[in-house]
């Protein structure tokens, strides 16, 4: 099989997020390729819509390992041409490709979950596996932030993940409307910290966001004491194959798509932060 | 197995039988510059040169090539791959662009294998050329890339004087050469191209002391060079980076590309193709909502030395065999032996 070709994929259900944002649940009309489909979190998909390219776009939830489900916000070209589309429509998809989050090395352990905006996205299948796997699994802490509360995704699931036991949440924005009920911080998402439960002892950080973001917060947990090599991070870079060879998300010695995209802070610390 | 020798008269002979199976690319001179073109008579062949314009890279990863079509109907797609069976010998490549090419197999047919890379290089036949005249910007001894050749080849010609040694590196390579009737090489043979490439050895002007790389990628990424080269005056008598990318597209070993599509105006068909992208060019490692990784000159023109250097995504893959068609095509006359000079105080 070629490696760039995509399979074509038929959009089942599409679940508004917000303005700009939607979940897309997608499935291959080829029963074969759907039963052979499996992934982790963590992983992501190259979608395709022909005549406007291609984008690489993170499975926003896992079930049954089958199901693609991606959430897309309109912001570029592809990004711009699939919020268009309706149910019913085809799209071109290629994956999963990259290595997905270390799940196994989260047993027994207290688990901080640190997101900003879209980067919630590839972590609420985290959350559903420790929902899901929960007497293996210490605390476990989400730390989310986004612009407004607009810009915040899954707002329908903040109520389960505050119902999972031995588990907090908090959610911050950087600038609220006046009118606005939302019941949350303001603040970046890094002003979260002090109130933090999650100590450094036996305990790992998931981080996804705006990489400005993940540097700060991975910079902050440094000096309050968290190691290194406790704390993962989900990378953004541009892609054009998934597969490693055209070279455009290299970070340091890896390539996010094929090593990454999440990586070990300590393995890839000296490149994130600009010189 | 034995090597021959060919009269330099006679190469006729080899073409003639190489044109049997294959199409025959090899460099011709059309101006000031040698470049790798199709050869269908022995005219048009000329051995004797230093260096080309585009390395070869570009027959088993081109400029730009179309991956596959697509139509689309009713919202519906079908993809139809493009194949590339052509079986093509390529003749007189020099041993800095064998190298290069054994590290582009090693990137492309590793343990995720590019289709398109993979179907053009097993129709390949590899006629190289060990060197007997170095190109005013080569190091390629410094880099151990050549000037002669070990591994890589089917066939490999050394310039003895009025003849050509012949040593043959594959099987391929020997039924090419049976039954020409050819002189089997004597000793004398081999010690004249032992001595040419003695002699060859000295007449380097260039050099990089590759044991300065591992601690230049280790210790110096933040060295003022970058900074001078990127948006100061220069090194060395260089002019600051203009970010141009000519660099990326004549290095042998740069595989970076980008993939687009190319649409009917019926908006109903198309092509996805990928052509050479630049690490130099500001576009290519931005994203949306105005990031990009790497915006600064300086961060480009260090990502691209450093990964000559060996220390990319790439790996070794991607490093630097020393054939100096940077240098050459530099508007800035950016000398990338010069700038390891600088850093290591050479």
């Amino acid at each position: 099989m070629n490696l760039y070709n995509p399979q074509i994929g038929v959009i089942k259900k599409i679940k508004p997020e917000s303005s700009n944002t939607n979940t897309y649940t997608i499935t291959f009309p080829d029963s074969k390729l759907q039963k052979d489909f499996s992934s982790k979190p963590g992983q992501f998909m190259m979608l395709n819509i022909f005549g406007a390219g291609e984008s690489a776009i993170s499975l926003s939830d896992i079930v049954n390992n089958s199901s693609i489900i991606t959430t897309i916000r309109g912001v570029g070209t592809v990004t711009n041409a699939i919020i268009s589309l309706k149910e019913g429509d085809y799209i071109g998809i290629r994956g999963p490709y990259g290595n997905g989050w270390p799940l196994d090395h989260i047993k027994d352990k207290d688990v901080l979950i640190v997101a900003g905006g879209m980067g919630i996205a590839p972590l609420r299948s985290v959350i559903n596996h420790i929902k899901n796997h929960r007497k293996d699994i210490g605390h476990l802490e989400i730390l989310y932030g986004a612009r407004t509360p607009d810009d915040m995704i899954f707002n329908y699931e903040f109520e389960k993940w505050r119902r999972i036991k031995n588990s907090r949440l908090e959610l911050t924005v950087d600038s609220l409307p006046i009118e606005s009920q939302f019941e949350c911080q303001l603040g970046l998402v890094t002003s979260c910290f002090p109130r933090m439960k999650t100590k450094s002892r036996n305990s790992i950080v998931f981080i996804c966001g705006p990489e400005i973001m993940m540097r700060y917060a991975a910079k902050c947990l440094e000096t309050i004491g968290f190691r290194n090599n406790q704390i993962y991070l989900s990378l953004e870079r541009r892609m054009k194959c998934g597969i490693g060879k055209c070279g455009h998300c290299q970070v340091g010695l890896k390539f996010v798509c094929k090593d990454g995209p999440v990586f070990n802070y300590s393995d890839i610390k000296p490149f994130i932060h600009p010189l | 197995m034995k090597a021959l020798t060919i009269e330099k008269s006679n190469l006729n002979l080899l073409l003639q039988r190489f044109l049997e199976e294959y199409r025959v690319f090899g460099p011709i001179k059309p101006g000031s510059d040698s470049t790798f073109d199709e050869i269908k008579t022995i005219k048009e062949l000329h051995l004797d040169y230093t260096s080309t314009v585009l390395p070869p890279k570009k027959f088993f990863h081109p400029p730009q090539e179309t991956l596959f079509s697509f139509n689309i109907k009713n919202g519906k797609f079908t993809t139809k791959a493009i194949r590339y069976d052509d079986k093509i010998l390529l003749w007189g490549i020099h041993p800095c662009d064998v190298n290069a090419i054994i590290k582009l197999d090693k990137f492309f047919l590793d343990d995720i294998s590019d289709p398109y890379y993979k179907s053009r290089r097993k129709n390949t036949i590899i006629v190289a050329l060990n060197c007997v005249e170095p190109s005013e910007n080569s190091f390629c001894n410094s880099m151990n890339t050549g000037p002669y050749l070990n591994e890589g080849y089917d066939l490999l010609m050394t310039d003895i004087g009025t003849k050509y040694l012949l040593e043959i590196g594959t099987k391929i390579g020997k039924n090419l050469v049976e039954g020409l009737k050819l002189k089997t090489a004597n000793e004398t043979d081999y010690n004249e191209k032992e001595k040419r490439l003695k002699l060859m050895e000295k007449k380097f002007k260039k050099s990089m002391n590759k044991s300065w790389l591992n601690r230049i990628v280790r210790e110096n990424t933040d060295h003022e060079v970058w900074l001078d080269l990127g948006e100061r005056g220069g090194v060395a008598n260089s002019f600051p980076c203009l970010s141009c990318g000519s660099c990326t597209f004549v290095c042998p070993t740069c595989y970076c590309y980008d993939i687009y599509d190319i649409m009917d105006l019926s908006l109903k068909s198309g092509t996805r193709n990928r052509e050479l992208d630049s690490c130099q060019l500001v576009e290519y490692a931005a994203v949306v909502h105005n990031e990009n990784f790497r915006r600064d000159r300086k961060d480009r023109i260090r990502h691209w030395m450093m990964c000559k250097f060996g220390a990319a995504a790439g790996g070794m893959n991607s490093s630097c065999v020393g054939c100096g068609r940077c240098i050459h095509v530099c508007p800035s006359k950016i000398d990338i032996t010069e700038v390891a000079k600088t850093i290591r105080g050479g």
